[in-house]
């Protein structure tokens, strides 16, 4: 689905008085694939180039070096870009910058307005689109009268509406409570299920990484952990290092590991952990 | 200790659109709270819930629309009262403070607020000096810096320094910590705790991030649809879960998972609440045979 090979990126930065180019280097020999269907989280922490890495992948960046492939199409083809974006469909940190018209019915109904695609099958994805993010009953209402969870839903519709097949959210629970949290990192879990979506969730939290199928760490620009949550889980030292911070439950479950008290790996959610200390 | 350094008394706050009674909307409805000198609190609730109202009537940017609020015996409610004198008195700091910052070094910056005053040049020096030791950004390797090449944790303890320099009494964070990652939110953390402790400020935390809340408050003040609906200890309140959700907010991920463990009959005491207590409590349930496992 998505094949990214040797990818380098830096940001061109102006400095000083002269406006010299400066770059900082984000992204060093990145080779990575995503499969069809794969439901992966990206981890680091702040600058560690995870958002980057995100937007090399719908051609919003493009590689210094190397090259990244959406479907066989590569990014740095300018006539590939319309077909790469329907393909992969991102929503990012703040809802409002992605939120348009002043009805919700509308705003899901826009990009494909836009194409000119026909009355009833507007209305028909509209309506699939609503109803796959649960706000249909909000349809008619303004978006700015809204829930911050509720407008990121909003913006995760008009991304589907589009009918991608892969969607990349990008940090895109990080202005909610914690209870608007949980509901789109399940929400994206559901998309994944019912589906068979693509998923590619960017977070700096290891308890949203804890529904992926797989787990992609990085730090300074490269990619330093890759694999099922279970094993990357039992390494806290190393996440520690890595600047992240360990979710309580998980701290609690790895005392208790070593202190002889058997708890299945892949018990990772409150639920679970539960489920394995009192059967 | 014991002394209330704020008082609101059945504060109702009405947002009213000019002319027209249609668009009138009852943000604060019947508050009542005590805040004590010296400690740290935290208003917690949803968006809308009304936090930020409550807060911008802590120094006069607000005014009651009905009953009192009374910050170290000044009453914002009283207009002959002088707001700009509590406004000194009172600190805040927005979400992501770094974005105003927009001076070209940090000592400028520190110092716009203090020399606005009409501080002697001394006394400014002084205090932004002892802002920026404050902060943990020594002034010797820090005063000259450009801002903007920090860090975003350092960026941010620079507009808490700006803040600092002004002397508050009361400091008032909004999402203090919100965007910064492991290390950042606890370098933070522990010059906040280093500023109410060495420096006596009062600290009121506006933020939904309970692990948040519960490293640094020692008193909760929930908010749901504008009322004050639950007070108390952390741990009291973040031991019922439950209504907790019911005014949209969750508990620390800590006490969900011990709250589902009592659910599901095992014994852990009401009082267990932090990942030590929880480590002792689970290992003591699972030596007990029958109890545990």
């Amino acid at each position: 689905m998505i094949d990214i090979q040797h990818v380098s990126y830096s940001y061109p930065i102006q400095q000083g008085q002269r406006g010299e180019v400066q770059r900082v280097r984000a992204l060093n020999d990145i080779s990575l694939s995503i499969l069809q269907g794969e439901y992966a989280a990206v981890l680091g922490h702040n600058g560690s180039g995870k958002s980057t890495l995100a937007r090399q992948c719908n051609a919003l960046l493009l590689p210094d070096e190397g090259r990244i492939l959406v479907d066989g199409l590569d990014t740095r083809e300018r006539s590939h870009w319309r077909a790469i974006r329907e393909t992969v469909g991102m929503i990012f940190q703040n809802p409002d910058n992605q939120i348009i018209a002043t009805v919700v019915e509308d705003d899901v109904a826009w990009a494909l307005t836009v194409r000119g695609l026909p009355a009833p099958l507007i209305r028909e994805r509209v309506e699939e689109a609503m109803q796959a993010v649960g706000i249909a009953y909000l349809r008619g209402r303004a978006p700015n009268t809204l829930s911050g969870g509720q407008r990121q839903r909003l913006a995760i519709a008009g991304v589907l509406a589009l009918r991608p097949r892969c969607i990349i959210a990008d940090e895109a629970t990080a202005q909610l409570d914690p209870l608007s949290r949980q509901e789109i990192v399940h929400l994206l879990h559901t998309l994944h299920e019912r589906f068979g979506l693509t998923i590619l969730h960017v977070t700096h939290l290891l308890e949203e990484a804890a529904l992926a199928r797989r787990i992609l760490v990085m730090e300074h620009g490269a990619i330093v952990m890759d694999g099922a949550p279970e094993d990357i889980f039992a390494d806290l030292q190393r996440l520690r290092d890595l600047k992240l911070i360990i979710p309580e439950p998980i701290e609690l479950a790895s005392r208790l590991r070593r202190s002889g008290i058997p708890i299945a790996p892949g018990a990772l959610a409150v639920e679970s952990l539960a489920r394995e200390l009192m059967p | 200790m014991s002394e209330a350094i704020i008082r609101v008394e059945h504060l109702t706050h009405i947002y009213a659109a000019k002319n027209d009674s249609l668009l009138r909307k009852t943000a604060l409805l019947d508050i009542n709270l005590e805040i004590e000198q010296g400690s740290c609190a935290a208003i917690i609730g949803v968006t809308g819930s009304g936090k930020s109202t409550l807060v911008q009537h802590f120094n006069g940017l607000l005014r009651p629309t009905e009953g009192n609020v009374i910050v170290h015996g000044i009453s914002t409610t009283d207009k002959s009262q002088d707001i700009a004198k509590l406004r000194r008195r009172v600190g805040m700091l927005f979400q992501y403070p770094e974005a105003q910052l927009f001076e070209r070094t940090v000592y400028a910056d520190v110092s716009f607020g203090p020399k606005r005053l009409g501080l002697g040049r001394h006394e400014v020096r002084m205090r932004v000096l002892r802002a920026l030791d404050l902060v943990g950004l020594p002034h010797e390797a820090f005063a000259r810096r450009n801002p903007f090449e920090l860090s975003g944790g350092q960026k941010r303890r620079v507009a808490l320094a700006g803040v600092l320099a002004m002397s508050p009494s009361i400091l008032v964070l909004d999402e203090p910590t919100v965007g910064l990652d492991a290390d950042g939110r606890d370098e933070f953390y522990s010059y906040l705790r280093r500023i109410q402790q060495e420096q006596h400020v009062t600290i009121l935390l506006v933020s939904h991030d309970m692990a948040e809340v519960a490293a640094l408050a020692d008193q909760l003040f929930v908010l749901s649809d504008g009322q004050l609906v639950m007070q108390g200890t952390p741990r009291s309140i973040f031991a019922q879960g439950e209504q907790l959700r019911e005014y949209g907010l969750a508990a620390p991920p800590l006490s969900e998972l011990l709250a589902l463990l009592r659910k599901r009959g095992m014994h852990i005491p009401e009082d267990v609440f932090t990942l030590d207590d929880a480590v002792a409590a689970l290992l003591e349930s699972h030596k007990i045979p029958g109890k545990g496992v």
